[in-house]
């Protein structure tokens, strides 16, 4: 389940739930005049919290880093294609809003719209 | 140092409906005891076997919390005992996992593995600074000071059915290099398989006064050679275990075979020739199958499901054992399905493995219900649990009675089980 490298650009380091040291693989996009942080699942190697866990706490952990304000960016989380046999590994992007209730926090990206953000360096 | 009573208790939870109705005794609680000091006097009580004396006089209280489905009742207990101005400690499998709610229940919560730090919290507690957390998450002890568990603190007649003893629970490694989709160890133990030294699992398991055990670690095949070196050398011990998977291979099974192994769970998870020969290959050497049987993944329709249990039949299980697939959390299915939105129950008393807490993919909830419910029955439509049971317990008492460990059941406790009278009146004598 090793993440392919094309998935990132860096693996950012962040304290994850409690402190434990995780990782995971990001992107900072500009496209038509907005901001997109793409996050991604690195599962085994990432040696804590996972992305979608750490949440608000890992995209302010982020924004800091970056010089971001997390009201002023689009936050993506992205569970790659890590060429499992089995189907829930497959390559997926969602839009989250860390203002909605657990049930609505998240916007499944159509293919068109992850395209539009991250060209070909998407295999949707 | 001056005696502190510790009141420790395992909080009670409710069974799958078509489980058995055995009660183990747990590991959780007598492992994390083992990591206290001898100024520290236990009284345990594992509720599903015994009520709680909440008058029982003690200094502090501790939960060891294994399952979602004792998180809530844990947090009852210790508001019980808070009300009686008692601190109370928290710690285990699902305190670690529920831990950001865990923390508004208790006193103190501990994260983590015990061993080594255990004693900390309660020097702080005895000096009047005790805190909030006591967070070891992702911060491992050396696998080398995990010691035997205190199971001197069972109560061995309320693990006991009609007089035959249940097993012990045992665990010769910690941690798992896989990430399964619906498993949360690598994030509780680490994503490292962390394996006990040898000359430590024979010492520990020789010391256990149960001929019988169930080696809880979360998948032996982790490591061939390390497990090939744990046959061997548990082999003299002549103990009879139940485990998880072994390793797929005719040396490894041979081994596992002469070191004792009774029956093993096994996933069933499709319809494969594989699953038939690896099902078959472990009735070669000898040792029993439960299957394992997880539905309502995003693959299967209702259709899928009753073919997987149809198969059941085709490939001679001992046992098999039933679940729904469960988001608990710090799984990718938690992660994947919160993200799609398809949680509608986060009531953790529901998070039982036996009840829809989420929308399944391919039919609607109400259908995994059912063919959940239909697993059950039509597995066990021939021959019931206990008959199927029975004839693994012969099969186990044969092999101790030929190689002289046999250990004939307690006539005294003949009449009970878990501590109850057993009612052996005919139905009719009930009116």
């Amino acid at each position: 389940m090793k993440v392919q490298e094309r998935y990132y650009d860096e693996v950012f380091e962040f304290k994850g739930q409690w402190d434990m040291p995780s990782s995971c693989g990001l992107k900072l996009r500009e496209v038509g005049g907005k901001t997109y942080v793409v996050v991604t699942e690195l599962y085994q190697d990432n040696p804590g919290t996972s992305v979608t866990y750490a949440g608000r706490s890992l995209a302010e952990q982020i924004c800091e880093a970056k010089g971001l304000k997390l009201d002023e960016v689009v936050y993506i989380e992205c569970t790659p294609n890590t060429n499992s046999k089995l189907s829930f590994y497959d390559e997926e992007y969602f839009e989250v809003d860390f203002n909605a209730d657990k049930q609505h926090m998240y916007r499944r990206l159509p293919v068109e719209e992850v395209k539009s953000i991250l060209g070909n360096e998407a295999e949707v | 140092m001056e005696t502190i009573k510790m009141k420790l208790i395992y909080p009670k939870w409710q069974k799958l409906r078509g489980q058995t109705t055995f009660t183990l005794p747990p590991h959780g609680p007598v492992a994390y005891a083992a990591t206290l000091p001898e100024y520290v006097d236990i009284s345990f009580t594992d509720e599903n076997v015994e009520e709680i004396d909440f008058d029982e006089e003690c200094d502090v209280v501790s939960l060891s919390v294994m399952l979602s489905t004792q998180v809530k009742r844990a947090w009852e207990i210790a508001a019980e005992y808070q009300k009686r101005g008692k601190k109370v400690f928290a710690g285990g499998i699902s305190a670690m996992l529920h831990a950001e709610e865990f923390v508004d229940h208790v006193d103190s919560l501990f994260l983590g593995e015990s061993e080594g730090r255990s004693e900390q919290q309660v020097l702080d507690w005895k000096n009047g600074c005790l805190k909030k957390v006591y967070n070891y998450m992702g911060n491992q002890p050396p696998i080398e000071s995990v010691g035997p568990c205190r199971r001197d603190l069972y109560k061995r007649e309320l693990y006991n059915h009609k007089g035959v003893q249940m097993v012990d629970l045992f665990h010769a490694s910690r941690g798992c290099r896989f990430s399964c989709y619906p498993c949360a160890v690598s994030y509780l133990g680490g994503r490292k398989f962390r394996p006990r030294p040898i000359d430590k699992v024979v010492e520990d398991m020789a010391g256990i006064e149960n001929n019988r055990l169930f080696i809880v670690d979360n998948s032996l095949a982790q490591d061939k050679e390390w497990e090939k070196e744990l046959f061997r050398a548990i082999a003299p011990l002549k103990k009879k275990w139940i485990s998880h998977t072994i390793e797929d291979d005719p040396e490894v099974l041979d081994l596992a075979a002469k070191a004792g192994a009774w029956y093993v769970y096994q996933a069933v998870y499709d319809t494969s020739d594989y699953i038939k020969e690896r099902v078959k290959r472990y009735h070669d050497y000898g040792i029993g199958v439960e299957g394992t049987i997880l539905l309502g993944l995003d693959n299967q329709s209702v259709d899928d499901c009753k073919r997987l249990i149809d198969f059941l039949g085709e490939i001679d299980l001992d046992l098999a054992e039933f679940t729904v697939m469960t988001p608990f959390p710090h799984t990718k299915g938690y992660d994947d399905l919160l993200r799609q939105g398809r949680i509608f129950d986060f009531d953790w008393n529901h998070y039982n493995a036996g009840q829809v807490v989420f929308q399944p993919a391919k039919m609607t909830p109400d259908e995994l219900q059912d063919v959940y419910e239909y697993a059950w029955k039509s597995f066990y439509a021939s021959e019931t649990q206990e008959s199927k049971m029975f004839r693994l317990f012969c099969n186990v008492a044969l092999r101790e009675m030929e190689e002289g460990t046999y250990v004939p059941r307690n006539r005294a406790l003949a009449n009970k089980s878990f501590g109850k009278e057993v009612d052996r009146r005919a139905p009719h004598q009930n009116v």
